[in-house]
């Protein structure tokens, strides 16, 4: 008997250890991402086409500031490194994770609180690898598993941008995790697990336009760190590459070819538009951590490169998701009767309809269109609320500028207002309640 | 040096496509008649029609207008709507001080387009975007109901 209850127990011994074997391994082994490409990788030194890497062809003969400049903006490193309203590169930008809130470093030249004193090998093992100089692993809101794919000429260019600035003094601030996550060296089992710690390998079966784009999303543009979701141990699920996922409580839409939730029924010039000038006609604004992509980064980049990332985006399979399909225009004389959200009307009667037109068809500016947008056509609500409370700042010149509400109006007003504009404009109405807008005032 | 079409007419224009077409109108053209109020899109009274739709015209750059047709409250008494909203305004003594009423002419005039007939809901929701300090508001509601009988 008793031997028969110790078999049983090894037995279940053996099956539970299988199965946590086969759920770490399942998200250990899994594709890289780019795998899904046609065509074998090689390393770059093998490669024939014309380099992935560097700055593009225009700029080849650009002088040294202006090359790293540009790899600098096509990495967005000023983005996370800059805190609201601070001093460019000097860090302090906080991030509200679940384990607590981590705060980006300073990668100005100062050589007490910045970089000053970092060698060029200390610079490469940080950006590939994610180890500090001191021996001590970044927590991966560092996006080193997608930087290890820079060319080590790259990394340098960026250094060299980074020493280029004006250094400030600002220390850095300690991150608020508590225990395990404080455990910093348990970083270092989870980059053997999850950083391949391996430089960019094209594709010679594919374009050399597919490559460079490969490169920008992936290496440089590390798109991946937003649009895919991640797995239970925080690593990106390649299975489920640009499916979607949340940054700072907004949403990062699927960017995999599905037709109804991702981007497979925009057209290239859309996404070239959308990218290069953070509005597509039609497509909304980009706003919140993509509108700052496409400040900082994205339209900085040559046509050339904004097409290649375009060439690569569209070859990226579709996943599926849950949203909606687009509901269409919206009836000029709207059922407004059928809409039983009074403080929702008010508010919008009051402050949206001027510039955003009864309709929802933007008056007069195309980029305050609601209707066919994607934020809008979204039953999670998030992106237009986190819109009402924050606004949407111009992402390029020229370009219209949306006012925050966060200030004039209540939870409850806010929740009622986008559930208000997704009812009405969009394929279903959004829930929130006053607790979802107190969240994202927290998120964000 | 660009083109606008104000009011039936063509001007050249100086100014930078960002400035705001208000300004535009009235420091350029010297068209005083569409006022400044909040310069955030949130009270109104810069109301114009672009192509008959009446938007904010201090939010709206004036390298983008293009082609298309601007009306001021200075031509909107040209316009078939625009004249019976002017004449019921006037029957019906529905100003009181007066600053905001160009942008509530101008909402009332492309309400009256768009919608012969429109009831309290519609004439609310058209004109919610105007405000008026003195309170004109009943009798906005029913100088267009006067302006649609007529």
């Amino acid at each position: 008997m008793k031997r028969k209850v110790v078999l049983c127990l090894a037995a279940l011994a053996v099956i539970v250890g299988a199965a946590a074997l086969g759920v770490t391994g399942w998200m250990v082994f899994q594709p890289g991402p780019y795998a899904f490409a046609t065509g074998k990788p090689v390393p770059l030194s093998a490669y024939q086409g014309p380099a992935p890497t560097g700055v593009p062809v225009e700029l080849a003969g650009a002088d040294p500031a202006m090359r790293g400049a540009y790899v600098a903006a096509m990495a967005d490193c000023q983005a996370c490194h800059t805190a609201p309203g601070g001093k460019p590169f000097a860090g302090g930008r906080a991030f509200v994770l679940p384990f607590g809130t981590i705060y980006t470093p300073n990668l100005t030249p100062d050589p007490e609180t910045g970089i000053g004193n970092w060698t060029d090998a200390q610079f490469l093992n940080a950006v590939h690898r994610g180890v500090a100089p001191d021996g001590s692993h970044y927590y991966p809101a560092f996006p080193y598993p997608s930087y290890t794919m820079l060319s080590d000429e790259d990394v340098l260019a960026i250094k060299a941008h980074l020493f280029s600035l004006l250094p400030v003094k600002q220390a850095n601030r300690p991150n608020t995790f508590g225990f395990p996550y404080n455990q910093r060296w348990l970083m270092a089992i989870w980059s053997a697990l999850f950083n391949p710690d391996e430089r960019f390998r094209p594709v010679p079966e594919q374009s050399p336009e597919w490559n460079r784009g490969a490169y920008l999303v992936e290496a440089a543009g590390h798109c991946g760190e937003c649009h895919t979701p991640r797995n239970l141990m925080q690593a990106l699920d390649q299975r489920a590459k640009f499916g979607g996922a949340t940054a700072e409580g907004w949403t990062a839409y699927n960017i995999s070819a599905d037709k109804v939730s991702g981007i497979g029924d925009w057209s290239a010039e859309e996404l070239a538009a959308y990218l290069s000038t953070g509005h597509a006609h039609g497509r909304g604004v980009a706003s919140g951590p993509m509108g700052e992509a496409v400040e900082l980064s994205l339209s900085q980049l040559t046509k050339a490169d904004i097409g290649a990332i375009v060439t690569y985006l569209k070859s990226v399979p579709a996943v599926k998701g849950d949203l909606p399909a687009l509901a269409g225009p919206a009836p000029a004389t709207p059922q407004l009767a059928g809409l039983d959200n009074p403080v929702g009307k008010r508010i919008f009667e009051g402050n949206c309809a001027s510039c955003h037109a009864w309709t929802g068809a933007g008056a007069a500016r195309e980029e305050a269109q609601l209707t066919g947008v994607r934020a809008v056509n979204d039953p999670g609500g998030a992106n237009v609320a986190l819109m009402v409370l924050h606004g949407s700042g111009a992402p390029t010149p020229h370009r219209p500028h949306m006012p925050g509400f966060g200030n004039a109006y209540s939870n409850d007003e806010i929740a009622a207002v986008t559930n208000y504009v997704t009812a009405r404009f969009g394929a279903r109405s959004s829930t929130l309640t006053a607790a979802d807008i107190a969240a994202l005032r927290e998120a964000n | 040096m660009s083109a606008i079409s104000v009011n039936g007419r063509t001007y050249e224009i100086n100014a930078a496509p960002d400035t705001p077409l208000l300004w535009v109108l009235r420091d350029e053209l010297g068209l005083t008649g569409t006022k400044f109020g909040c310069g955030v899109a949130q009270c109104g009274v810069c109301t114009v029609h672009v192509d008959g739709i009446a938007v904010r015209s201090c939010q709206i750059p004036v390298g983008t207008v293009g082609q298309r047709v601007i009306t001021t409250i200075e031509g909107i008494g040209e316009t078939s709507a625009g004249a019976r909203i002017q004449k019921a305004w006037l029957d019906l003594e529905v100003v009181q001080c007066g600053y905001c009423q160009p942008g509530q002419i101008m909402s009332a005039a492309a309400l009256l387009t768009a919608n012969p007939d429109p009831d309290d809901g519609a004439i609310d929701a058209a004109m919610s975007g105007n405000l008026c300090r003195c309170g004109t508001y009943v009798r906005i509601r029913q100088g267009i109901k006067h302006a649609a009988r007529s």
